[in-house]
């Protein structure tokens, strides 16, 4: 494979795990604006682990999971008391909270002899792992996948399990499920929780592919983008995330027939989905169906 | 004169109304009886457009109403005063009242007439003209709904329950003026729990069970009891 | 104490356009219990026709206003058309994602109609300060506040005096009793939408007249601000939203005189993300007006 092709799929990869993220809360019934934010931060604390701490590879992963977790987890503690448009708006504000302090946010040491590290505006450069532990961009590709993999095989046992349903009900009528003895608010937030991580974990993987970031990169509209991969691509299954992923950056972005008008297309395609099948293309009957149809 | 035929509306999968059919006719007073959960507020919302009907006609003097939209239903005198006296509790009285003439904009000196006569009948409203409706008592939002109706000029007025959750002493007022209403010649519609009191009121009765009209006549016609009896409770527990 | 003033001084003027953008938001969001992000980026396609106008054919400020106006009204018109008319009345949080899908078709056609990005706006000229002892007041301040004021007092006569002020206040307050009224509840929306729509115009308007120039970043701005000054004032009240401007004006000017502008953006976010917590329903807003999701 070409090194274009690889970058496209590596991109498909990596913006999965924002999908996937906001997908999760979509199942407990919250549209959020913010994944971005939890994005940024494993972006940052991964490159911060690697650059500038020198830490290993795989500890910065887990820093950057954990970060992600625990900057989630307490949002969504006075967040998820909150419903509907004020846990949006909140998530909203959240995201472009951290953006701004990623702005003026400075933490730069002498590694190598160069001065290494966040440097507000001007951004973080240098983060070199990849390139020093000497792995080319086919063997990182492919390590992404793997997480990926991992990411959606957890998702996957959660829907055979007891898991997915009860983040499922929760969602559906979040006073019913209170009244059949789920702590829907626990629910919710390591729900919220689970999706800071996975976003997080993302965002370390795309620092170190990109070795360059800067506040900017983590504007509002990569969250809405990934928030409208789920909705387009489905509710029903893990899978939809995936689909819509594949609709606007493998289909619109890489076809030249698209090239310039790819926001008004992708726009009109999110605008007329929630019309057509407010619950996207793979939704929960569609995905009732297919599976009878597995079975025979 | 309205005619309701085979009136089908249902929520989802269960159906409300399995095939109403009866008959308001002009200047009098036409009562429907029936148990909870039998269907009466169903029928008020469908008449009144809100709720969509499946099949069946509804005919106005001959024009079928099914398929018009809520404000087009006021506009051709067909008004509601729903259950729960649903007011504006924001506004004050009298914007509350000019609401209610939202169907004939034009008409702006004959809504201020309606506006003063509405404010004769009911002078209670008048002493508090300028206060917001949610500060009103019970009663007196009652009345407001009802006054609010009477703006729209209404060929046919809707009554659903005007009676719930009222004092016994307001609920004879509310009659009195329902009463009264039907002695000028309008025509009226009303659904109530309250049979005792409606049959007094009734030109004509029918009575709701399950989602289709199992009864209907002259108050006078029928033993009086029984059919108090079937309208609070259904047949199954009256036989 | 003089710097406090004088910045609260030139807070008021900032929160004066923010105070309409605010209306804008509320008044939508009172009639249909749903929120029009894509307002900000609306405003965008106004201000960039105004910018049009005047590059290209005239720099008489009447046809750059009548631009301004007509750009926002056409993309309002198209978002109530695709985002709210189009989609089930329940269903409030797929109207707000829809305005957000439109918002990036708005930015990508500004993006290939004005592809240098930056352009420049018929100025409003540097005038004098007026002095009243140690305080100043910009003139553009001035123009600002009175211009915000004569909004002010045409939606208060609309809104009280008009048969259609009447008809967007019951809706308003109770959309039930509204239809039981005989209210036709689409077309008072488009035109609610259309009142939203001039209000934001003639607040990009005067915004950019201040600044002498438009940037596609005036999109988000917009909405941003207009829906951080709604959420502090009270949601679904005007009055509220006016405050909440006023609130918001005055905070970043201080923020901005102490601090410096980074810390204002983070005093920003984190006052709405705290207000959202503590105060859900605003300063102003009532037991009716709690958010409908």
């Amino acid at each position: 494979m070409d090194v274009y092709t690889i970058t496209v799929l590596a991109n498909i990869a990596l913006f999965s795990f924002l999908a996937i993220s906001a997908w999760l809360l979509l199942l407990v019934g919250e549209i959020s604006f913010g994944q971005q934010a939890y994005f940024a931060i494993g972006a940052y604390t991964g490159g911060v682990s690697t650059a500038v701490l020198q830490l290993p590879f795989g500890i910065a992963l887990l820093m950057a999971i954990a970060a992600g977790g625990l900057f989630a987890g307490l949002v969504a503690i006075p967040a998820m008391r909150l419903s509907g448009l004020h846990f949006s708006i909140a998530s909203l504000a959240f995201a472009e909270l951290v953006r701004s302090v990623l702005n003026v946010f400075q933490y730069q040491r002498w590694v190598d002899g160069y001065l290494t590290g966040p440097d507000g505006v001007n951004g973080f450069r240098d983060i070199r792992w990849i390139y020093d532990a000497g792995i080319d961009p086919g063997t990182y590709f492919l390590m992404i996948l793997g997480c990926l993999s991992v990411v959606m095989l957890g998702v996957v046992m959660a829907s055979y399990g007891r898991g997915m349903t009860i983040v499922r009900s929760v969602g559906e009528n979040r006073r019913l499920a209170a009244a059949q003895g789920m702590n829907a608010t626990r629910v919710r937030i390591i729900t919220a929780s689970v999706a800071g991580a996975i976003a997080a974990l993302g965002g370390t993987l795309y620092a170190h592919m990109a070795t360059y970031i800067e506040p900017a990169q983590f504007g509002l509209m990569i969250g809405v983008h990934s928030l409208a991969y789920g909705l387009i691509g489905g509710m029903g299954t893990v899978f939809g995330p995936l689909l819509g992923v594949l609709i606007d950056i493998g289909a619109l972005e890489t076809l030249r027939i698209f090239s310039g008008y790819r926001m008004i297309f992708f726009g009109g395609l999110v605008a007329l989905v929630l019309i057509m099948r407010p619950r996207g293309i793979l939704d929960e009957a569609t995905v009732a169906k297919v599976q009878r149809w597995l079975r025979g | 004169m309205l005619e309701i035929r085979d009136l089908r509306t249902s929520y989802g999968k269960i159906a409300a109304l399995k095939g109403v059919a009866l008959d308001i006719k002009d200047g009098g007073l036409t009562c429907l009886l029936g148990p909870n959960g039998a269907g009466k507020t169903t029928l008020i919302w469908t008449l009144a457009a809100i709720l969509k009907a499946q099949s069946g006609s509804i005919r106005m003097d001959g024009e079928e109403l099914i398929g018009a939209k809520p404000h087009q239903i006021v506009s051709k005198g067909i008004v509601t005063v729903p259950e729960n006296r649903l007011v504006f509790p924001e506004m004050s009285v009298t914007d509350n009242l000019f609401a209610g003439a939202f169907s004939r904009r034009a008409d702006k000196i004959a809504v201020a007439q309606d506006l003063e006569e509405v404010l004769q009948r009911f002078p209670r409203l008048r002493e508090r003209a300028n206060q917001d409706a949610g500060t009103l008592s019970g009663g007196e939002q009652q009345m407001l709904a009802v006054a609010r109706a009477l703006m729209a000029r209404p060929k046919i007025l809707l009554l659903d329950e005007p009676s719930t959750g009222l004092a016994p002493i307001i609920v004879e007022e509310i009659f009195e003026i329902i009463g009264a209403l039907r002695d000028e010649g309008r025509t009226i519609f009303l659904v109530e729990q309250n049979a005792n009191m409606a049959l007094e009121y009734a030109d004509d009765f029918y009575l709701l069970e399950q989602g289709l009209v199992t009864f209907g006549g002259k108050p006078g016609d029928v033993d009086h009891d029984e059919l108090i009896q079937r309208a609070y409770l259904g047949t199954r527990k009256a036989s | 104490m003089v710097d406090f003033i004088q910045n609260t001084l030139d807070g008021i003027a900032l929160g004066s356009a923010y105070a309409l953008l605010a209306l804008g938001f509320t008044l939508i969001f009172g009639v249909m219990g749903r929120l029009n992000i894509a307002y900000g980026p609306c405003i965008m396609i106004g201000v960039f026709a105004g910018a049009g106008v005047y590059s290209d054919l005239t720099q008489s400020i009447v046809m750059i206003f009548v631009a301004t106006l007509a750009g926002t009204i056409l993309a309002s018109a198209y978002v109530e058309r695709v985002s709210f008319a189009a989609i089930r009345a329940d269903a409030a949080l797929a109207s707000m994602v829809s305005t957000f899908a439109v918002w990036m078709q708005l930015e990508e056609i500004v993006a290939h109609l004005f592809p240098a990005r930056t352009y420049a706006f018929k100025e409003l000229g540097h005038l004098s300060l007026i002095e009243a002892g140690p305080f100043f007041l910009r003139q553009e301040s001035l123009f600002m506040l009175l211009v915000t004021l004569a909004v002010l007092l045409g939606l208060a006569l609309v809104l009280g005096r008009s048969h259609f002020g009447l008809e967007l206040r019951a809706l308003t307050d109770s959309r039930r009793a509204a239809i039981i009224s005989g209210i036709n509840v689409r077309r008072i929306i488009f035109l609610t939408f259309l009142l939203a729509a001039m209000i934001g115009g003639v607040a990009g308007f005067m915004i950019a007249m201040s600044d002498g120039q438009v940037t596609p970043k005036f999109g988000l701005w917009a909405t941003m601000k207009g829906l951080v000054a709604m959420v502090i004032g009270g949601l679904a009240s005007l009055r509220g939203a006016v405050l909440g401007g006023m609130l918001l004006g005055i905070i970043e000017a201080q923020a901005q005189w102490y601090f410096g502008a980074s810390v204002r953006e983070i005093l920003v976010y984190a006052i709405l993300f705290a207000a959202l917590i503590l105060l859900p329903r605003g300063i102003l807003g009532g037991p009716h007006t709690v958010w409908r999701s």
